[in-house]
């Protein structure tokens, strides 16, 4: 135990000192929300919508998207570079688990995903056009950040897949697709038909709508989560399935 | 010879052991009927492999021979399709589990360690990985790591990555150590350097297997050779041995106006080389070849007979085994 966690703090001393990592994670979720919060015409951030304001909507869509995108980068492209350089069977020659490699990747990206979504809310917060209940406040924060594994898990997939090269604009764009057609970027209501029947199939909008719910006094819905649920598992089986591959190529 | 234990090697052997329970029977790494197919491809072939505790030795073979897949086998990187490996008495696997080996690896052009960590802060990771590690104070002198500790791992020269990756190697304390192309890329002094750094980690009955590509660094090095050729191990033995199984020597001498069609026809003769004033021979019977230069009255000056060089060796008996294939 002692050895996954000095490589789970080795991992996330990596990460806060990233500076292209902190800037995706922390900087544009935050970003988005002050261009956005005032978008929404005359009544602004205190437009209705979905039973809350449009300042908490989007705010959750915000710490939605920070804590994906936290998840997601903490594996993505850097997992892929490390394949690429060698590491990752430097790290198979020690007595760390291979597993632990994985294991690792998500957990980092689970801490990393914990200050990403709660720097979103703090700014909506100091903004002056959140106003909730202090257990709101908690049950959203920790919604979504159960609920951003399956894109930790989804990160971990990418950096298998793809090589090191095209790695940062191909998981990049992965993820502003999966933000933009799961609602987090423009509310799934004002979308065509179509993309709303898109959305309701996306892991993204299942992953919000578990906050927006709370934010309307609502219980999050069961089918979203069954939905994140089946993602979690897909990814999860395709990220072993991967890894036993990646064992056989390591060979090489 | 192949797969022979030398005689002359055991009783120092004895001597180096360390106190522990450990008896010197014991083999350090075993290969025994080695099979390791890759589709259509066989990259090993009834590999039989022992190393004993405290030898130093050195894996050559051209490329393709199977080196690598010796090597991923050895740090279970990979299962053989029959035969067994055992390292430290058990299997890879859990031979690298316990600790109980340390490798440094290629990574071609890559440095092989993640960014933006420090050279103290890579090798902090690498002691908690492993149960009983060096200190570091100690680990930090071994691997000469003193100057540059505190600087990023991604700025530093590729005689300092080398220096890290020994230091990766060692941080464990293991009892067997790995080292694949440990020199490639460094100058004749960082070479020299290197080398001097294992002795000082390996000296206390430490069991080291290495390749190389540097022929000379491996007869200098190593106690023993392993060649493997076409998934086949074709010598194994001191390199003094591998030379002298070679039954070839080198004539060295000056002469004016040589005919190497002359030469040619001298008894032991296989080649001949003219550089100039300076004359290189090549001969299977370096005593006949001698009296027919006297004979011949042929009139070279300082003449020099050396044996063959490990390279001649390397070459000799990868071709061989090529014409038998």
């Amino acid at each position: 135990m002692q050895a996954q966690l000095a490589y789970l703090l080795f991992e996330i001393r990596r990460m806060v000192r990233n500076k292209r990592y902190m800037l995706f994670t922390l900087g544009f979720p935050v970003l988005f929300y002050l261009l956005f919060l005032h978008v929404t015409g005359s009544s602004g951030p205190e437009a209705r919508i979905a039973g809350t304001t449009w300042g908490a909507y989007y705010m959750v869509s915000m710490a939605s998207f920070a804590a994906m995108i936290a998840g997601f980068n903490a594996g993505g492209p850097r997992l892929a570079g490390e394949r690429a350089s060698g590491w990752v069977r430097q790290l198979r020659v020690t007595p760390l688990p291979g597993w632990a490699y994985v294991t690792t990747k998500l957990s980092a990206g689970m801490v990393a995903a914990l200050p990403a979504l709660l720097l979103v809310e703090i700014v909506g917060a100091a903004s002056g056009h959140v106003h909730l209940a202090g257990v709101v406040w908690l049950e959203i924060s920790l919604v979504i950040w159960v609920g951003a594994i399956p894109f930790a898990a989804l990160g971990v997939l990418l950096g298998f897949l793809v090589g090191s090269e095209t790695s940062y604009p191909l998981t990049n764009a992965v993820v502003f697709l999966l933000a933009f057609f799961g609602g987090e970027f423009t509310p799934v209501k004002v979308l065509p038909p179509v993309m709303k029947d898109i959305a309701k199939a996306m892991p993204t909008y299942n992953f919000s709508s578990l906050g927006w719910s709370l934010l309307a006094r609502e219980a999050p819905n069961g089918v979203h989560i069954l939905i994140l649920a089946g993602y979690l598992a897909v990814f999860s089986l395709l990220v072993i399935w991967r890894y036993r591959g990646d064992q056989a190529h390591l060979v090489g | 010879m192949v797969g022979e234990r030398l005689p002359g090697l055991a009783p120092n052997l004895d001597l180096m052991l360390p106190d522990s329970d450990v008896s010197s029977t014991e083999h350090v790494v075993l290969f025994e009927g080695i099979f390791k197919r890759y589709g259509p491809v066989t990259a090993l072939a009834d590999v039989n492999i022992s190393v004993q505790r405290g030898e130093t030795v050195v894996l050559l073979g051209p490329n393709g021979a199977g080196k690598s897949t010796a090597i991923n086998l050895l740090l279970a990187l990979t299962e053989p399709d029959e035969g067994r490996i055992r390292v430290l008495s058990v299997p890879p696997r859990e031979a690298v589990a316990a600790g109980k080996v340390g490798a440094m690896l290629q990574s071609g052009s890559a440095i092989g360690f993640p960014n933006g960590v420090s050279v103290m802060e890579v090798m902090e990771l690498a002691r908690k990985l492993y149960p009983r590690p060096l200190d570091m104070d100690i680990l930090i002198e071994l691997a000469g790591l003193g100057e540059f500790a505190y600087q990023r791992i991604d700025r530093l020269s590729g005689g300092q990555i080398q220096r890290v990756r020994f230091g990766w190697a060692i941080a464990g304390d293991p009892e067997l150590i790995f080292l694949d192309e440990p020199t490639v890329g460094l100058d004749v002094e960082s070479r020299r350097a290197f080398w001097k750094m294992m002795r000082e980690f390996t000296g206390s009955g430490k069991t080291v297997l290495f390749a190389t590509h540097y022929l000379e660094e491996a007869d200098a090095i190593a106690d023993r050779v392993v060649l493997l050729n076409k998934g086949k191990v074709v010598a194994d033995g001191s390199p003094t041995t591998i030379k002298a199984s070679v039954n070839q020597r080198t004539l060295r001498f000056n002469m004016e106006d040589t005919s190497v069609e002359e030469l040619l026809c001298l008894p032991g003769v296989s080649h001949v080389e003219v550089r100039g004033k300076e004359v290189l021979i090549t001969s299977t019977d370096s005593d006949e070849t001698v009296r027919a230069l006297c004979a011949n009255q042929l009139p070279f000056e300082d003449l020099e007979v050396v044996g063959a060089a490990l390279e001649d060796a390397f070459v000799a008996l990868t071709a061989v085994e090529s014409e038998i294939n």
